[in-house]
Protein backbone atom coordinates (compact mmCIF):
# COMPACT_ATOMS: atom_id res chain seq x y z
CA UNK A 1 0.00 0.00 0.00
CA UNK A 2 0.87 3.55 0.07
CA UNK A 3 2.17 3.55 -3.75
CA UNK A 4 1.45 7.19 -4.04
CA UNK A 5 4.49 8.07 -0.99
CA UNK A 6 6.36 5.24 -2.51
CA UNK A 7 6.77 6.67 -5.63
CA UNK A 8 7.46 10.04 -4.32
CA UNK A 9 10.98 8.09 -2.33
CA UNK A 10 11.65 6.80 -5.46
CA UNK A 11 11.20 10.07 -7.05
CA UNK A 12 13.50 11.79 -3.98
CA UNK A 13 16.18 9.26 -3.94
CA UNK A 14 16.50 9.09 -7.91
CA UNK A 15 16.69 12.91 -8.34
CA UNK A 16 19.41 13.20 -5.04
CA UNK A 17 21.64 10.51 -6.35
CA UNK A 18 21.33 12.08 -10.15
CA UNK A 19 22.42 15.61 -9.05
CA UNK A 20 25.79 14.36 -6.74
CA UNK A 21 26.81 12.21 -9.49
CA UNK A 22 27.14 15.07 -11.52
CA UNK A 23 23.76 14.66 -14.01
CA UNK A 24 20.88 17.29 -15.50
CA UNK A 25 18.39 13.91 -16.93
CA UNK A 26 17.02 10.77 -15.47
CA UNK A 27 16.29 8.14 -18.82
CA UNK A 28 15.25 5.19 -16.63
CA UNK A 29 15.22 4.12 -13.17
CA UNK A 30 15.14 0.49 -11.99
CA UNK A 31 13.57 -1.10 -8.88
CA UNK A 32 13.75 -4.58 -7.12
CA UNK A 33 10.35 -5.30 -6.11
CA UNK A 34 9.20 -8.67 -4.07
CA UNK A 35 6.24 -10.21 -4.42
CA UNK A 36 5.33 -10.71 -1.27
CA UNK A 37 6.52 -7.11 -0.64
CA UNK A 38 2.97 -5.60 -0.87
CA UNK A 39 3.20 -3.09 -3.35
CA UNK A 40 0.92 -3.11 -6.28
CA UNK A 41 3.05 -2.91 -9.39
CA UNK A 42 0.15 -0.90 -11.62
CA UNK A 43 -0.02 1.28 -8.67
CA UNK A 44 3.23 2.09 -8.55
CA UNK A 45 3.93 2.95 -11.96
CA UNK A 46 0.84 4.91 -12.29
CA UNK A 47 1.84 7.29 -8.98
CA UNK A 48 5.24 7.47 -10.42
CA UNK A 49 3.76 9.02 -13.26
CA UNK A 50 2.20 11.46 -11.88
CA UNK A 51 4.86 13.05 -9.48
CA UNK A 52 7.67 12.72 -11.90
CA UNK A 53 6.29 15.81 -14.19
CA UNK A 54 7.96 18.77 -13.60
CA UNK A 55 11.60 17.10 -12.52
CA UNK A 56 14.68 16.04 -13.79
CA UNK A 57 12.95 12.43 -14.18
CA UNK A 58 9.87 13.70 -16.12
CA UNK A 59 10.85 11.33 -19.35
CA UNK A 60 11.86 8.57 -16.94
CA UNK A 61 10.72 5.26 -17.21
CA UNK A 62 10.90 2.89 -14.37
CA UNK A 63 11.73 -1.10 -14.93
CA UNK A 64 10.76 -3.16 -12.76
CA UNK A 65 13.15 -6.39 -11.26
CA UNK A 66 9.63 -8.64 -9.67
CA UNK A 67 11.47 -10.70 -7.56
CA UNK A 68 9.82 -14.24 -6.33
CA UNK A 69 8.78 -15.42 -3.10
CA UNK A 70 12.00 -18.18 -1.91
CA UNK A 71 12.20 -19.33 1.41
CA UNK A 72 13.80 -22.46 3.64
CA UNK A 73 11.71 -24.29 5.67
CA UNK A 74 12.73 -25.76 9.35
CA UNK A 75 10.96 -28.68 9.74
CA UNK A 76 12.45 -31.00 6.53
CA UNK A 77 15.47 -28.11 5.73
CA UNK A 78 14.84 -27.90 1.76
CA UNK A 79 14.47 -24.46 -0.14
CA UNK A 80 11.45 -23.69 -2.10
CA UNK A 81 10.22 -21.06 -4.36
CA UNK A 82 6.47 -20.41 -4.90
CA UNK A 83 4.52 -18.05 -6.82
CA UNK A 84 2.01 -17.56 -4.45
CA UNK A 85 2.43 -13.82 -2.41
CA UNK A 86 2.00 -14.99 0.90
CA UNK A 87 3.21 -18.46 2.31
CA UNK A 88 1.04 -20.23 5.35
CA UNK A 89 3.33 -23.18 4.75
CA UNK A 90 6.16 -24.83 3.34
CA UNK A 91 4.93 -25.72 -0.08
CA UNK A 92 6.94 -29.31 0.45
CA UNK A 93 5.84 -30.74 3.74
CA UNK A 94 3.18 -28.17 5.26
CA UNK A 95 4.88 -27.20 8.20
CA UNK A 96 4.59 -23.28 9.15
CA UNK A 97 8.24 -23.19 10.37
CA UNK A 98 10.11 -21.70 7.35
CA UNK A 99 12.06 -18.51 6.87
CA UNK A 100 11.03 -16.59 3.61
CA UNK A 101 14.45 -15.15 2.33
CA UNK A 102 13.35 -13.93 -1.08
CA UNK A 103 10.21 -11.78 -1.94
CA UNK A 104 10.30 -8.87 0.30
CA UNK A 105 12.24 -6.24 -1.27
CA UNK A 106 11.89 -2.90 -2.37
CA UNK A 107 14.99 -1.43 -3.35
CA UNK A 108 16.00 1.36 -6.05
CA UNK A 109 18.96 -0.71 -7.81
CA UNK A 110 20.21 1.83 -10.61
CA UNK A 111 19.26 4.41 -12.68
CA UNK A 112 20.57 5.47 -16.85
CA UNK A 113 20.97 9.27 -16.50
CA UNK A 114 22.41 11.98 -18.81
CA UNK B 1 25.53 6.73 -18.14
CA UNK B 2 24.44 3.93 -15.54
CA UNK B 3 24.40 5.39 -11.96
CA UNK B 4 24.49 2.84 -9.20
CA UNK B 5 21.58 3.73 -6.40
CA UNK B 6 20.62 0.25 -4.22
CA UNK B 7 19.01 2.41 -1.91
CA UNK B 8 16.02 0.77 0.19
CA UNK B 9 13.27 2.90 -0.41
CA UNK B 10 11.77 2.16 3.33
CA UNK B 11 15.16 3.08 4.66
CA UNK B 12 14.06 6.58 5.84
CA UNK B 13 11.25 4.90 7.97
CA UNK B 14 13.32 2.29 9.40
CA UNK B 15 16.58 4.95 10.19
CA UNK B 16 13.82 6.89 12.39
CA UNK B 17 12.73 3.94 14.19
CA UNK B 18 16.55 2.59 14.81
CA UNK B 19 17.15 6.51 16.28
CA UNK B 20 13.48 6.20 18.67
CA UNK B 21 14.50 2.48 19.29
CA UNK B 22 17.70 3.94 20.92
CA UNK B 23 15.78 6.43 22.95
CA UNK B 24 13.87 4.09 24.05
CA UNK B 25 16.61 1.41 25.21
CA UNK B 26 18.47 4.73 27.19
CA UNK B 27 15.53 5.02 29.02
CA UNK B 28 14.75 1.54 29.62
CA UNK B 29 10.92 1.77 28.20
CA UNK B 30 9.32 -1.25 27.24
CA UNK B 31 7.06 -0.48 24.27
CA UNK B 32 4.20 -1.66 22.54
CA UNK B 33 2.61 -0.92 19.12
CA UNK B 34 -0.97 -1.60 19.66
CA UNK B 35 -3.23 -2.03 16.76
CA UNK B 36 -6.67 -2.99 15.61
CA UNK B 37 -9.55 -2.44 13.10
CA UNK B 38 -11.65 0.86 14.42
CA UNK B 39 -13.68 0.17 16.98
CA UNK B 40 -12.62 -2.55 18.62
CA UNK B 41 -11.12 -1.63 22.00
CA UNK B 42 -7.83 -0.30 21.71
CA UNK B 43 -8.76 2.36 24.23
CA UNK B 44 -10.79 0.22 26.27
CA UNK B 45 -8.30 -1.95 26.79
CA UNK B 46 -6.10 0.36 27.91
CA UNK B 47 -8.12 2.34 30.27
CA UNK B 48 -8.71 -1.62 31.69
CA UNK B 49 -5.04 -2.69 31.95
CA UNK B 50 -3.82 0.80 33.18
CA UNK B 51 -6.15 0.11 35.77
CA UNK B 52 -5.27 -2.99 36.63
CA UNK B 53 -1.57 -2.01 36.69
CA UNK B 54 -2.54 0.47 39.59
CA UNK B 55 0.61 2.08 39.49
CA UNK B 56 2.89 -0.64 39.63
CA UNK B 57 4.40 -0.26 36.65
CA UNK B 58 4.91 3.37 35.50
CA UNK B 59 2.85 4.04 31.84
CA UNK B 60 2.47 6.55 29.26
CA UNK B 61 0.86 6.60 26.17
CA UNK B 62 0.85 8.36 22.92
CA UNK B 63 -2.64 8.18 20.89
CA UNK B 64 -2.96 8.06 17.23
CA UNK B 65 -5.95 9.26 15.28
CA UNK B 66 -6.93 11.26 12.19
CA UNK B 67 -8.36 13.62 14.13
CA UNK B 68 -10.04 14.45 17.17
CA UNK B 69 -8.33 14.08 20.82
CA UNK B 70 -10.95 11.41 22.36
CA UNK B 71 -8.96 8.79 23.20
CA UNK B 72 -6.06 11.21 24.76
CA UNK B 73 -8.88 12.34 27.16
CA UNK B 74 -10.07 9.49 28.35
CA UNK B 75 -6.08 8.45 28.95
CA UNK B 76 -5.94 10.99 30.87
CA UNK B 77 -8.08 11.04 33.34
CA UNK B 78 -6.71 7.94 34.25
CA UNK B 79 -3.90 10.01 35.60
CA UNK B 80 -1.43 8.79 33.35
CA UNK B 81 0.75 11.35 30.83
CA UNK B 82 -0.42 11.23 27.55
CA UNK B 83 0.28 12.86 23.86
CA UNK B 84 -2.55 13.27 21.29
CA UNK B 85 -1.23 12.81 17.10
CA UNK B 86 -3.44 13.86 14.58
CA UNK B 87 -2.39 12.47 11.48
CA UNK B 88 -4.63 14.50 9.30
CA UNK B 89 -4.98 11.82 6.46
CA UNK B 90 -2.37 9.20 7.04
CA UNK B 91 -3.60 6.26 7.84
CA UNK B 92 -0.89 4.71 10.35
CA UNK B 93 1.60 5.67 12.94
CA UNK B 94 5.01 6.12 11.37
CA UNK B 95 8.62 6.17 12.54
CA UNK B 96 9.21 9.98 11.96
CA UNK B 97 5.11 11.09 13.58
CA UNK B 98 6.60 9.17 16.95
CA UNK B 99 10.14 10.44 17.28
CA UNK B 100 8.82 14.22 16.75
CA UNK B 101 6.56 13.84 20.31
CA UNK B 102 9.28 12.10 22.69
CA UNK B 103 10.57 15.09 23.85
CA UNK B 104 6.95 15.81 25.23
CA UNK B 105 7.09 12.68 27.37
CA UNK B 106 8.69 11.95 30.93
CA UNK B 107 10.94 9.07 28.94
CA UNK B 108 13.19 8.70 32.37
CA UNK B 109 10.32 8.34 34.57
CA UNK B 110 8.19 5.66 32.29
CA UNK B 111 8.42 1.83 32.31
CA UNK B 112 6.03 0.97 29.35
CA UNK B 113 5.04 3.25 26.91
CA UNK B 114 1.93 1.93 24.72
CA UNK B 115 1.16 3.49 21.63
CA UNK B 116 -2.08 3.10 20.33
CA UNK B 117 -2.25 3.48 16.83
CA UNK B 118 -4.99 4.69 14.09
CA UNK B 119 -7.44 1.63 13.78
CA UNK B 120 -6.94 0.04 10.33
CA UNK B 121 -6.43 -3.69 10.10
CA UNK B 122 -3.82 -2.80 7.19
CA UNK B 123 -1.35 -0.43 7.24
CA UNK B 124 0.12 0.24 10.81
CA UNK B 125 1.23 -3.51 10.59
CA UNK B 126 3.85 -2.57 7.62
CA UNK B 127 5.31 0.17 10.01
CA UNK B 128 8.23 -0.23 12.73
CA UNK B 129 8.10 2.80 14.62
CA UNK B 130 10.63 1.38 17.25
CA UNK B 131 8.66 -1.05 19.80
CA UNK B 132 9.15 -3.89 21.69
CA UNK B 133 6.65 -5.80 20.01
CA UNK B 134 3.03 -5.54 18.14
CA UNK B 135 0.15 -6.27 19.77
CA UNK B 136 -3.73 -6.53 18.13
CA UNK B 137 -6.92 -6.37 19.32
CA UNK B 138 -9.27 -8.27 17.56
CA UNK B 139 -12.93 -8.23 18.73
CA UNK B 140 -15.21 -11.22 18.68
CA UNK B 141 -18.07 -9.02 16.60
CA UNK B 142 -16.03 -8.08 13.53
CA UNK B 143 -16.26 -11.86 12.12
CA UNK B 144 -14.06 -15.46 12.61
CA UNK B 145 -13.01 -14.84 9.02
CA UNK B 146 -10.24 -12.01 9.44
CA UNK B 147 -7.48 -13.76 10.42
CA UNK B 148 -7.19 -15.01 6.61
CA UNK B 149 -8.05 -12.20 4.95
CA UNK B 150 -5.82 -9.57 7.19
CA UNK B 151 -3.08 -12.19 7.29
CA UNK B 152 -0.10 -9.42 7.44
CA UNK B 153 -1.54 -7.95 11.15
CA UNK B 154 -1.58 -11.05 12.33
CA UNK B 155 1.46 -12.15 11.51
CA UNK B 156 3.42 -8.94 12.79
CA UNK B 157 2.09 -9.68 16.41
CA UNK B 158 3.64 -10.95 19.27
CA UNK B 159 -0.07 -10.98 21.47
CA UNK B 160 -3.62 -10.99 19.77
CA UNK B 161 -6.20 -9.77 22.44
CA UNK B 162 -10.24 -11.00 21.09
CA UNK B 163 -12.16 -8.26 22.90
CA UNK B 164 -15.99 -8.51 23.24
CA UNK B 165 -16.17 -11.97 24.40
CA UNK B 166 -19.74 -10.90 26.21
CA UNK B 167 -21.42 -10.88 23.15
CA UNK B 168 -19.97 -14.26 21.57
CA UNK B 169 -23.99 -15.49 22.42
CA UNK B 170 -24.76 -12.99 19.82
CA UNK B 171 -22.52 -13.61 16.98
CA UNK B 172 -21.86 -16.79 15.12
CA UNK B 173 -18.14 -16.35 15.27
CA UNK B 174 -15.95 -19.54 15.95
CA UNK B 175 -13.57 -18.83 18.42
CA UNK B 176 -11.71 -22.35 17.16
CA UNK B 177 -11.83 -20.49 13.68
CA UNK B 178 -10.17 -17.73 15.17
CA UNK B 179 -7.73 -19.48 17.26
CA UNK B 180 -6.53 -22.20 14.40
CA UNK B 181 -6.24 -19.39 11.98
CA UNK B 182 -4.51 -17.02 13.62
CA UNK B 183 -1.54 -19.49 14.57
CA UNK B 184 -1.30 -21.21 11.47
CA UNK B 185 -0.18 -17.33 10.49
CA UNK B 186 2.01 -16.95 13.48
CA UNK B 187 2.73 -19.87 15.73
CA UNK B 188 3.83 -18.23 18.65
CA UNK B 189 1.15 -16.00 18.79
CA UNK B 190 0.11 -15.28 22.74
CA UNK B 191 -3.98 -15.40 22.36
CA UNK B 192 -6.04 -13.39 25.05
CA UNK B 193 -9.92 -13.40 25.34
CA UNK B 194 -11.18 -10.47 27.41
CA UNK B 195 -14.01 -8.47 27.64
CA UNK B 196 -13.51 -4.91 28.19
CA UNK B 197 -17.05 -4.55 29.59
CA UNK B 198 -16.82 -7.21 31.80
CA UNK B 199 -13.19 -7.12 32.90
CA UNK B 200 -12.94 -10.54 32.08
CA UNK B 201 -9.30 -11.87 31.01
CA UNK B 202 -7.84 -8.54 32.23
CA UNK B 203 -5.98 -9.71 35.06
CA UNK B 204 -4.02 -12.20 32.78
CA UNK B 205 -3.49 -9.99 29.91
CA UNK B 206 -1.92 -7.30 32.25
CA UNK B 207 0.12 -10.45 34.12
CA UNK B 208 1.79 -11.78 30.99
CA UNK B 209 2.84 -7.92 30.26
CA UNK B 210 4.07 -7.55 33.64
CA UNK B 211 6.58 -10.57 33.00
CA UNK B 212 6.98 -9.66 30.01
CA UNK B 213 8.17 -6.06 30.65
CA UNK B 214 10.33 -7.50 33.64
CA UNK B 215 12.01 -9.88 31.81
Amino acid sequence: MHEASIALSVLEIAVDNCRKAGYNRIESIRLKIGRASGIMIDALLFAFNAVKADTIAAEASVIIDEIPVSGLCSSCGKDFVTEEKYVLCCPECSSTSFNIKTGRELEIIDMEVF
Amino acid sequence: MKVKVVTRILEANERIAAENRRLFDEANIYVINLMSAPGAGKTSLLEKTIKELNGKIKTAVIEGDIAGTSDAERISSLGVPVIQINTGGACHLDANMINEVLESLPLKETDLLFVENVGNLVCPAEFNIGEDMKAMVLSITEGDDKPLKYPLMFQESSALILNKIDLLPYTNASMEKIRKDAMSLNPSLKTFEVSCKTGKGIAEWAEWLTEKIKS
